[in-house]
């Protein structure tokens, strides 16, 4: 180990090295271990932030996406303070033979350590494979030498569900776009399944025959004020609404109940015509009500967990033109 | 100008699909309980129907709506691999499913049937798109597209497409009659003949290997490529459809349909585009140019097998001739093994050589590239260090792609061993992969004809499987040729071995 309170990536590499070796050893006589990476994914995570829980989801993750893993953990100090080990994290496919690993890299670090981070971690990425860097808390976000850090990565993705202020998050997160970083939020991952079904609904001709006359569009959500998922949605959907010639009148409102934070209900109404009405609403459950043209049908909306939002983003390396339209739209909407 | 829905987005959603009613014929039957309807409930669960869609199944037994739906409600449990069950979203699935008794000979039925279809169009919003659905007797097919011809039921106010399953025709002949009736309610882009194996991942996958990647498609050809063998191996036997299979055969059953689409698959040319006529003519176009073998050539490049009675792990196993419905003296092909050449300049001179069978030691799927060995042997070592590099692509049951290649083994001196570089389906995507029949029935409600048949590949492969078909069935075969549970008769390996090839044990 390099000395008290740095790091020396060198050392790193040459751990991982050897970490290599050893899981060959171990593998002798059978199957051995096969080694998988996609990408470089770098977790920026509050010492305080539950570490068992990051690790579970990275483990979830990585048989979908192999990749080196680079989890800092950053507590609140004055003190310039680094620290490192390097781990596997292997499995056993389902009827398989053969262990699957993947490189893990936890660096411990205080916040005045922030400004040398970037040059740890930069010659630790795999050469080739995109960056993907996962800042988990706002206070992170909001660290002077982030930008730094961010630097390094092709795509930044974070949830402005954690910031206090959604208008806040929204501008913040547009400024950042501006500044010409690839992000994503998860507050817009979380409304895939959601736009997914309203798109679905319209694939039906007759639907879509009355989406131009559509004249309100209703969201409800389970929280004292509008989140940004709120924003985004109402943004998508007068975005879409917006290139057929119908501009609905929007209306927000907040639901009764477990603040939970998640919509309850998006209702696109006609006026004067009740059977156009199509609706999603959230049922018992993990359940959701779709009702369109007199019909009920049911389909599954289940609250979305950390690994299911970050699978989604990983799937997706590169830019996704309907979020920055709908994030510059949702600024403007909040 | 027709309005376009404009909440799509590609980037993160599955294809879109469109309001249809899907009209089994022999909705209860076994291929109905176990593969359609657990398909669409899985597509229903997975939020990809549309929500009015509806199912009305069709067969002889007299039933209510409500016990068809009791009946697959107990199916899709039983028989729903790789997912959860939830009540809720099959009470709304169930919804719109319907039936109707009726037997497909009886052309009144199909009166009926257009009366209730445009029922369901207007109390389920289909828009009057019907996707009918095959999965009858093969003798039925004929009276089927009859009725529907006969009743106009093949044309509507939306789009109306016609699924079949194998086997399409039992030659030639047949083929050509079964087209000629299908054709005369649906055009033949309106026909959809399903193969379940282009609906397998893998398959998928080998054009994304092959088309997606600028590496391995200038070793594609007769310079590089030794030889290709395609293996698709069965444990089970007949399993009860011994008087069925006994009038089918490995070769029939196999060879003719999924082995030479498989083969189609590996050694065609890159389409333009991967849009359904492109791939599908490519696909076209190599099955024409696999050479016809003259009746003379047929014995000498082909092995017909059939299995007889053995004991495997501490059990008897019976022979075919000892199974329920199977005459004493069937001359049926339980194996077929042939060898292909490509009459083109990119696979001149390349066997191919595809094999199938009934009891072997365990059920794969695999197709085998063998490279040319490298032209000059500097390591002095035995015959592992001259292992020639091989591709498999593993299509069941763990689907994947693996590289064998030489390298040195660590230490002093310089010794050589085959090491394995593994790409595991499964595994490298954790995401459960659709089955074959999700796949196949989105793209036929899509209208996405890529994965399926079309008939003058049909007639193709029966032309190149007729010439084989017809010199065996003027031969009498010393059968049983294989004790169950080997890789087949001893003929098989002789067959490659005048080639100097061997068969590779998946």
């Amino acid at each position: 180990m390099a000395a008290a309170g740095t790091v020396s990536p060198d050392r790193i590499l040459h751990d991982m090295a050897e970490l290599w070796v050893s899981l060959g050893k171990q593998g002798e006589g059978q199957a051995g271990v096969l080694r998988a990476c996609s990408m470089t994914l770098v977790v920026a995570a509050d010492e305080s932030d539950d570490a068992q829980s990051i690790g579970e989801t990275i483990a979830a993750l990585m048989p979908e996406h192999p990749s080196r893993a680079i989890v800092i953990r950053l507590r609140v100090e004055d003190q310039r303070d680094l620290d490192a080990r390097v781990f596997a994290q292997c499995w056993m496919p389902f009827g398989h033979r053969q262990q699957i690993c993947c490189e893990q890299i936890e660096i411990t670090a205080s916040d005045a350590s922030l400004p040398d981070l970037a040059a740890v971690v930069l010659p630790l990425t795999v050469p080739d494979l995109p960056v993907i860097l996962w800042c988990r808390s706002p206070r992170l976000f909001h660290l002077e030498n982030f930008p730094r850090l961010a630097a390094i990565a092709h795509k930044v993705v974070l949830d402005s569900a954690q910031f206090p202020d959604p208008a806040a998050a929204l501008e913040e997160l547009s400024r950042a776009l501006a500044a010409g970083h690839t992000l994503a939020d998860l507050a817009w991952t979380r409304l895939t399944r959601w736009r997914e079904l309203i798109a679905q609904i319209f694939e039906n001709r007759a639907q879509l025959a009355n989406l131009p006359l559509v004249t309100d569009i209703s969201i409800s959500y389970r929280a004292a004020a509008a989140p940004t998922t709120a924003y985004y949605l109402a943004a998508w959907l007068n975005q879409g609404l917006d290139k057929i010639g119908a501009h609905p009148r929007m209306h927000f409102a907040s639901e009764a109940g477990e603040p939970s934070g998640r919509l309850s209900l998006v209702e696109l109404r006609v006026e004067g015509k009740p059977a156009a009405t199509a609706s999603i609403a959230l049922a018992e459950g993990p359940a959701a009500e779709l009702r369109v043209g007199g019909l009920l049908s049911k389909a599954l909306l289940p609250a979305l967990t950390d690994y299911s939002l970050m699978r989604e983003e990983l799937s997706i390396p590169g830019r996704d033109p309907a979020f920055e339209n709908a994030l510059a739209a949702a600024v403007k909407l909040a | 100008m027709s309005l376009e829905n404009p909440f799509q987005d590609p980037l993160r959603f599955e294809r879109r699909v469109p309001e249809c009613a899907m009209v089994i014929f022999g909705a209860n039957g076994d291929l109905t309980k176990r593969k359609l309807l657990p398909a669409l409930y899985r597509l229903a669960y997975e939020r990809r129907l549309d929500a009015g869609f509806a199912v009305l199944g069709i067969s002889r037994t007299a039933m209510s709506d409500d016990q068809f739906r009791e009946k697959m409600h107990d199916a899709v449990k039983e028989f729903l691999e790789d997912s959860p069950f939830d009540e809720d979203v099959w009470n709304a699935f169930a919804q719109g499913l319907v039936y109707m008794a009726g037997n497909f000979d009886d052309a009144a039925m199909y009166p009926a049937l257009d009366a209730r279809l445009k029922e369901i169009q207007s109390n389920r919003h289909t828009g009057g798109n019907v996707l009918f659905y095959l999965s009858a007797q093969p003798s039925q097919y004929i009276p089927i597209a009859q009725g529907l011809a006969a009743a106009n039921v093949g044309k509507g106010d939306g789009w109306r497409r016609i699924v079949i399953e194998k086997p399409f025709g039992h030659d030639l002949a047949s083929a050509r009659k079964l087209s000629a009736e299908l054709h005369s309610a649906f055009e033949e882009s309106e026909v959809y003949r399903i193969d379940h194996y282009l609906g397998k991942e893998t398959v998928q996958n080998i054009l994304a290997f092959r088309f997606g990647n600028g590496i391995f498609e200038p070793l594609w050809n007769r310079r590089y490529v030794n030889h290709v063998q395609i293996t698709a191996a069965e444990s089970i036997g007949v399993e009860g459809r011994g008087s069925y299979y006994q009038e089918a055969g490995a070769l029939r059953d196999m060879i003719q349909n999924h082995l030479s689409q498989v083969m189609a698959t590996i050694a065609m040319e890159p389409s333009a585009t991967f849009r359904p006529t492109s791939v599908r003519d490519e696909r076209s176009k190599l099955l024409r140019s696999i050479r016809v073998m003259k009746p003379d050539e047929v014995l000498q490049n082909t092995v017909s097998g059939q299995y007889g009675p053995a004991r495997i792990g501490g059990q008897d196993v019976p022979g075919f001739r000892q199974e329920p419905g199977v005459k004493p003296d069937a001359q049926t092909d339980t194996y077929a093994a042939v060898t292909f050449f490509v009459d083109n300049w990119r696979w001149a001179g390349v066997p191919f050589y595809l094999r199938s069978g009934k009891r072997l030691p365990k059920r794969v799927s695999e197709i085998a590239i063998q490279f040319n060995a490298a032209p000059l042997e500097i390591f002095n070592g035995d015959e592992t260090t001259t292992a020639p590099n091989l591709l498999i692509l593993r299509i069941q049951p763990e689907e994947g792609i693996s590289l064998k290649f030489l390298s040195k083994r660590p230490g002093a001196g310089m010794q050589l061993r085959p090491v394995s570089m593994d790409f595991n389906y499964g595994s490298s995507f954790g995401e459960r992969s659709p089955s074959a029949y999700e796949t196949l029935l989105l793209d036929a409600i899509i209208g996405d004809a890529t994965l399926y048949t079309r008939q003058d590949m049909v007639e193709a492969s029966w032309t190149v499987v007729d010439a084989i078909q017809h010199v065996w069935d003027e031969t009498k075969f010393d059968f049983p040729n294989y004790a169950a549970g080997t890789w087949g008769p001893q003929a098989a390996d002789d067959m490659l071995a005048r080639r100097g090839h061997v068969w590779r044990q998946p």
